[in-house]
C-alpha cells in the first residue's frame, strides 16, 4: 500500500502537479520552453573572458574556451530502419529498440524543419528569425516533438510559436476544458479564459510581465503554443494566430 | 510435462505473431518514408517499437523462474502490457494462490528516470533506512527492501524494487522473513532480464 503511494506520490511530482488554473498554464509554457533547450551541436569556439582569476572561489579552475561540440548530421532513417531490422532478426531487441528511437529522432527532426518551412512570414509585421529556429526530438521515441519559430521586430516586439506533441502536456489543457470549476469569471481581473482559433478550443491568457500567451491543444495529443510580447491587445493575438495554417499543422503532426 | 510443451509452442506462436507485426510495421515505415509520408512513418514505427517491448515482455517472462520457493507460477496470469504512450512494458508473473508472491517488470519507461531518482534520493524517503525499509544488495544491484504489514501466518509481507535506468522491477512476496526474501530474489537472473528490459 505504502509503496503504491509513494509511486503515486513521485509519479504526480513528476507528472501531475496540482496547481491552479493559473500557475497550470505556467507549468505547460515552462515544460514546454524547457523541451526546446537548445541542443548542444555548435561548431563555434566560444570566446569567453575570464573575471581576471584563473580559478573560482573553490579554487577550480575556470574554463576559458574550447572547441565546442560538432555538428551532426540527423540520425539517417533508413539505415536506421535496416539496422532495427537486423538487430532484430539477430533477436538483439535493446539494439532494435536503440535503432528504432534513432529512426524516430530523424523523422522528427525532418517533419519539424518541413513544419518550420511551412510556417507563415512575416507575421503581425513581425519577421522570422531562422537563427532561433528549434527541432527538438526526445531519444525515448514516443511523441515529444518539439518546434519553435521566433518573429520579431528587432525592437521589443516578439513572437515566439512553440509547436509540441506530446500528450501529456496536451492532456493537461483538456483537462482544463473539461474542468467546469476551472473557469476564472472575474470580469474586473479575468486574465485567462476560453477562445477559439479556426474553431479550435484555445486558452488565453495575459499577464503584465509576460505579455499573451494563447495555447491550442490539437488532435489527441498536439498543441500550439503563442507567447505574444509587447502586442497591442486581445485581438491583434487572435488575428496573428489565426495566420496559421492550424490544419496543415495538425495534419503534419498526423493528428485529426 | 503435456502442458509446459504446450504451452512452450504458445509463447512460440505468440514470439512467432510478433515478428510478423514487426515486420509490417517496418514495411510500412519504410514505404510511407518513402513517399514523404512521415506522420504515417513515425507511427508505424512507434507500433513497431511497442512490438520489441512485447516481445522483450515475453523473452523476460522465459527467464523468470516458474517456482519461487514452494509457489509455481500462474502461467494464465503471466502477461506482457505495453504502457500507454509507447513507453515501454509491463511485465507480470504471480505465485501461488491468491498472488502470494509476484515479479513486476516495467522496463524501457522514461518515467521511471523521476521515479527512480526519487528512490535513490534519501531526502525524500528513497533508499533509507527505517523500521520499515532498508537497502540492500541483489547480485550487486542496489535495492529497497520494505515491510508491508503483518500476514495471517505470523510473517511480515515484503516488497523488493530494484531501480534501474529507465526500469524497475517489483518482487512482492506474502508471509516470509527477510532471509527467505532476499533468497528468492535472488533467484531471478537479474543480470540477464536487465539486458533485456534496457
Amino acid at each position: 500500500m505504502k509503496t503504491s503511494f509513494l509511486l503515486c506520490l513521485a509519479l504526480a511530482i513528476v507528472a501531475l502537479p496540482k496547481q491552479s488554473d493559473a500557475q497550470l498554464l505556467k507549468k505547460l509554457k515552462d515544460k514546454v520552453n524547457k523541451a526546446i533547450a537548445p541542443p548542444p551541436t555548435t561548431t563555434t569556439t566560444t570566446d569567453q573572458t575570464t573575471a581576471g582569476t584563473a580559478t573560482d572561489a573553490s579554487g577550480k579552475p575556470v574554463n576559458k574556451g574550447g572547441g565546442g561540440l560538432k555538428n551532426t548530421p540527423p540520425p539517417d532513417v533508413n539505415e536506421q530502419i535496416a539496422d532495427a531490422e537486423q538487430a532484430h532478426g539477430a533477436a538483439k531487441y535493446s539494439d532494435a529498440r536503440y535503432s528504432l528511437q534513432q529512426a524516430l529522432i530523424g523523422i522528427e527532426l525532418q517533419l519539424g524543419r518541413e513544419m518550420l518551412k511551412s510556417l507563415p512570414d512575416p507575421v503581425a509585421g513581425l519577421e522570422k528569425d531562422t537563427l532561433q529556429d528549434k527541432v527538438v526530438s526526445a531519444q525515448w521515441g514516443w511523441s515529444n516533438l518539439t518546434i519553435q519559430r521566433i518573429y520579431t521586430d528587432k525592437k521589443d516586439k516578439q513572437l515566439t510559436v512553440t509547436i509540441g506533441n506530446n500528450g501529456m502536456y496536451s492532456g493537461f489543457v483538456m483537462m482544463y476544458f473539461n474542468n467546469a470549476y476551472g473557469m476564472q469569471a472575474n470580469a474586473d481581473n479575468q486574465n485567462m479564459k476560453q477562445v477559439k482559433v479556426k474553431g479550435n478550443k484555445a486558452i488565453i491568457q495575459y499577464d503584465d510581465s509576460k505579455g499573451y500567451t494563447l495555447i491550442v491543444p490539437i488532435g489527441q495529443s498536439s498543441m500550439i503554443v503563442w507567447e505574444a510580447i509587447n502586442f497591442a491587445d486581445e485581438t491583434e493575438v487572435m488575428n496573428t494566430a489565426n495566420a496559421f495554417d492550424i490544419d496543415g499543422i495538425k495534419k503534419q503532426m498526423g493528428e485529426q | 510435462m503435456k502442458k509446459l510443451i504446450i504451452f512452450s509452442l504458445f509463447l512460440f506462436a505468440v514470439n512467432a505473431c510478433f515478428a510478423q507485426d514487426f515486420k509490417a510495421d517496418i514495411a510500412t515505415a519504410k514505404s510511407s518514408y518513402a513517399t514523404g509520408k512521415l506522420a504515417d512513418a513515425h507511427f508505424a514505427l512507434e507500433q513497431a517499437m511497442q512490438e520489441i517491448d512485447m516481445i522483450v515482455g515475453q523473452e523476460v517472462l522465459k527467464l523468470l523462474p516458474t517456482k519461487i520457493d514452494t509457489l509455481t507460477s500462474n502461467p494464465k496470469e503471466d502477461h506482457v502490457m505495453a504502457n500507454v504512450g509507447f513507453v515501454g512494458a509491463t511485465i507480470h508473473r504471480s505465485y501461488g494462490l491468491q498472488g502470494n508472491a509476484s515479479i513486476e517488470i516495467i522496463s524501457n519507461s522514461p518515467m521511471l528516470a523521476g521515479l527512480n531518482a526519487f528512490l535513490n534520493n534519501p531526502l525524500l524517503g528513497g533508499m533509507m533506512r527505517d523500521e520499515n525499509t532498508k537497502m540492500v544488495k541483489v547480485q550487486g544491484y542496489k535495492s529497497r527492501l520494505e515491510k508491508q504489514g503483518e500476514n495471517a501466518n505470523g510473517k511480515t509481507d515484503y516488497s523488493l524494487q530494484v531501480p534501474f535506468n529507465s526500469a524497475l522491477l517489483t518482487l512482492t512476496v506474502k508471509g516470509k522473513t527477510e532471509s527467505e526474501v532476499l533468497a528468492l530474489a535472488n533467484s531471478i537472473p537479474m543480470e540477464q532480464v536487465v539486458k533485456l528490459i534496457q
